[in-house]
């Protein structure tokens, strides 16, 4: 890639496929026109084409001027901009007026939905409830599941019999579909067909019902969860325990230092940052949490959750915009909290550099 | 250009032209026509398209084959109503809850059939031949006028599936004669005089502990006495809250009188808290996977099927199962009743339920011929004998021809009630508001059933939210 050889940029008038600025500019002004002047449907796709026309110009631009690391990446942008941030930023529109999927009207009505999410007398409080058992069952499911993880790591980070089958048997929960976990676990704590009551029946001589209570309701679906997403978190750990270096265990027992200190000291440094990744991971898919619940609760015995509440609102109900101004609530929570936590790690692994 | 060429270039054109005429009259006088419809994966769908492979042939001369989506129940609203929605205008022709009419009608999918209808006398003739109820709740929107959306796809209402090996024991007889001074019912028609006094009893009779005595010989599981949809999901509990309801002569919010009835002071009426106390008084009869708020119409079934109780309440359509040795316990040990009643002052039982089933209608996209092809394929799938053959296979009809033909009921042991179970059918709301209503109140009743909230706060709340709800919507005044 040698700059010299590029030929110079054209100048802003000229009509060649390389000169982006004037397709930049042509594609608002017609983009412009079609959204006064067309009916929606085809300013759509006017307005999409413009967009297309000007992402070609920037690829003919790169294409002349050698710039290969950005071609390289084009295709990726491209299917981002298009999957990603797109519908992102159409139902970010979205959730300012007021549409229905199923109806043929649209009208801006500004924060409107917003208030109704966060204030309305009737729809707040079941919002705020839902936002309430989600973070439970984040600060539940991401606290068993780290625990579990953790312990399953270093017991599998020794070598004994029979490790490489055990392991696969621990992986495979992680690999089923959320489906398949549902179903089973919902006949696992069935008080009539379930080996929960089957087990409890030979002390108690009673049939056990598990799921009555909210109590109970809730640990079942964190036990769900946690029995399928535990080995993600034990895969994670496990290869930063296998990375530790071995001489430093050798140093630390030459130097007699207790167990403990020999995993806050060498093994904790070395896993940190892969916990924090599981960490990261399981929050926000903690968030997002509905299928366990749809499969085993309904939503009943206080376990509903914002997502599934989400899922009714904008897919059963059809109550498009609402449903848009409850995810980018939801959005905003995620990407503070992401920040927030992103914000945390970073300010440990550089406090130590100044001591 | 020589003349020659000219003649030569015009003949060409000319043996063109004619090839294309020819070819198009070809293709106008048979054409390949595909009717795609979105149905339900269960036997009643699953017999139509086996019945419209083998055995249709349509009257136009056209090549008419109908490619069928079967989609599992419990995601089939959101994938018709995903595909509806989106635009894509794939379907033909859809099965639809009745309760959908309103929202996709309003949303301009369905289609409306008058005009076909008054088109066609065979289809007139059909559709006129069809229970009044049974119309009237699969086909009308606005609820009960004279527009028409659908045509029956399979109709469907509850019944008791009862255990003849349980109920015609002399012991149990015996024992329960002395406990209640009341027959205990074994025949059919026994079974079509259940009302709910009489139910309560069997419910508390017939709860054995594992190892207790249950028929001559020891229960080998704990046994439970009765069991009916009271489940958080879909209209699981509605459906029944709706039944005890109208039964106890309360009404839920009625569309047909707005906008001056409310549902406020209707819904959460005296006799509506009465009649859902009433309802909740018999969870204790039931397996204990009731008061975890998932007992829905599969699960009640799917425990009956096991052997575990006595005495269910679910929709036909999941009937042929309980038949099949193959996923039933109890396949030769069934009897079939209407479903159980209130016995009002004059001695007489009201059945009143709500009914159940799927209509099919024509989407707004279809062209003529596409319209003219699923006409002829509804009137083929009306007419007697199809009809005749479906119910033979399984299914059920709400032609008045094809039920009342004496050999209707032989054809299904739970037959018998049909007829006169249909005339005590009642739907609930068709308006576009159908799934906000029906999930707040779902949410509500779950909370009644797993004794969170007792039953007037319950229906106090469905009252204040539908009240609030159709306002907004304009429905009410």
């Amino acid at each position: 890639m040698n700059p010299i050889t590029t030929a110079p940029p054209p100048t802003l008038f000229t009509p060649t496929p390389d000169n982006w600025k004037l397709a930049i500019m042509i594609g608002l002004i017609v983009a412009v026109l079609a959204m006064i002047l067309l009916p929606p449907a085809v300013s759509f796709w006017s307005v999409g084409a413009m967009a297309a026309m000007v992402a070609a110009s920037f690829v003919v631009n790169a294409y002349r001027r050698y710039y290969y690391g950005g071609l390289l990446v084009a295709p990726a942008i491209a299917v981002l901009v298009v999957m990603n941030i797109f519908p992102l930023l159409w139902s970010l529109g979205l959730s300012f007026f007021a549409y229905q999927s199923n109806q043929q009207t649209i009208r801006f009505v500004g924060l409107a939905n917003y208030i109704k999410v966060l204030a309305d007398e009737l729809k707040a409080p079941e919002n705020w409830a839902n936002l309430t058992n989600t973070a439970m069952f984040v600060v539940l499911t991401v606290t068993t599941q780290m625990i579990m993880g953790f312990l399953l790591a270093l017991m599998f980070a020794k070598q004994f019999p029979l490790r490489k089958y055990l392991l696969i048997l621990v992986l495979t929960p992680m690999m089923l579909s959320v489906v398949a976990a549902g179903v089973f676990f919902s006949y696992y704590y069935d008080p009539t067909f379930g080996l929960l009551s089957y087990f409890i029946r030979i002390f108690s001589g009673q049939q056990f019902i598990l799921m009555d209570n909210k109590a109970g309701a809730v640990a079942g679906i964190v036990f769900a969860d946690a029995w399928m997403w535990s080995p993600f978190v034990m895969l994670l750990v496990l290869a930063g325990l296998v990375s530790v270096p071995k001489y430093l265990y050798e140093a630390a027992a030459i130097d007699r230092v207790s167990g403990w200190r020999q995993f806050w000291s060498i093994t904790f440094p070395y896993i940190r940052g892969l916990l924090m990744l599981a960490l990261l991971f399981r929050t926000i898919e903690a968030f997002k949490m509905a299928d366990l619940v749809i499969l085993l609760t309904k939503g009943g015995n206080g376990t509903m959750t914002i997502s599934y509440h989400l899922i009714r609102i904008a897919n059963e109900q059809n109550k498009t915009s609402e449903g848009a101004a409850i995810s980018y609530v939801m959005l905003f929570i995620v990407i503070v909290l992401t920040n927030l936590y992103l914000y945390i790690a970073n300010r440990r692994t550089v406090e130590p550099a100044h001591e | 250009m020589t003349a020659i060429t000219k003649i030569q270039g015009l003949a060409t054109a000319a043996g063109f032209a004619l090839a294309l005429a020819v070819g198009g009259a070809n293709s106008a006088s048979a054409e390949d026509v595909v009717l795609h419809m979105a149905v339900p994966d269960w036997p009643p769908t699953r017999i139509m398209k086996d019945m419209f492979d083998k055995e249709y042939k349509p009257t136009s001369g056209n090549k008419v084959t109908l490619d069928v989506d079967f989609i599992p129940w419990p995601d089939f609203y959101t994938r018709v109503n995903a595909s509806l929605t989106s635009g894509e205008k794939k379907y033909n022709m859809a099965v639809s809850d009745s309760q959908w009419l309103g929202a996709f009608i309003e949303g301009g999918y369905f289609r409306k059939i008058n005009d076909l209808i008054d088109a066609d006398k065979e289809l007139k003739k059909a559709m006129d031949g069809m229970h009044p109820i049974v119309l009237n709740a699969y086909s009308t929107y606005p609820n009960s006028t004279p527009n028409y959306y659908g045509f029956p796809q399979f109709p469907d209402l509850l019944v008791s599936y009862a255990r003849k090996d349980i109920f015609c024991n002399d012991d149990e007889q015996k024992n329960f004669k002395a406990k209640y001074n009341k027959k205990l019912p074994c025949t059919g028609e026994e079974f079509d005089n259940v009302d709910w006094d009489l139910f309560g009893n069997i419910g508390e009779f017939f709860m054995r502990k594992k190892g207790e005595m249950l028929a001559g010989k020891p229960a080998d599981d704990d046994f439970y006495g009765v069991a009916f949809q009271v489940g958080k999901g879909y209209d699981f509990s509605t459906t029944s809250v709706h039944t005890f309801v109208w039964q106890a002569g309360g009404d839920i919010w009625d569309e047909t009188k707005a906008p001056n009835g409310h549902a406020m002071g209707q819904v959460n009426s005296d006799v509506a808290v009465k009649a859902l106390n009433h309802m909740l008084s018999f969870i204790k009869y039931m397996p204990p996977v009731a008061k975890t708020g998932t007992m829905d119409i599969f699960k009640s079934d799917e425990l009956f099927r096991a052997g575990k109780v006595a005495l269910n309440v679910d929709w036909i359509g999941l009937g042929e199962a309980s038949l099949d040795p193959k996923s039933s316990k109890v396949a030769d040990k069934l009897v079939f009743g209407m479903g159980p009643g209130t016995k009002g002052a004059d001695g007489k039982i009201n059945h009143t339920s709500q009914i159940g089933g799927q209509p099919f209608v024509l989407t707004t996209w279809n062209t003529d011929v596409i319209n003219k092809e699923a006409v002829g394929f509804v009137k083929w799938w009306l007419s007697k004998d199809v009809q005749m053959e479906y119910a033979s296979k399984g299914g059920q009809s709400a032609i008045k021809e094809v039920y009342t033909d004496p050999k209707y009921n032989t054809f299904r042991p739970w037959n018998r009630a049909w007829a006169s179970q249909l005339d005590w059918q009642k739907d609930m709301w068709h308006i576009p508001q159908f799934f906000e209503i029906l999930t707040q109140q779902q949410d509500q009743y779950d909370l009644a059933i797993t004794g969170k909230q007792d039953a007037k706060a319950t229906l106090d709340n469905v009252a204040k939210f539908q009240e609030d709800l159709l306002k907004n919507a304009g429905l009410i005044k």
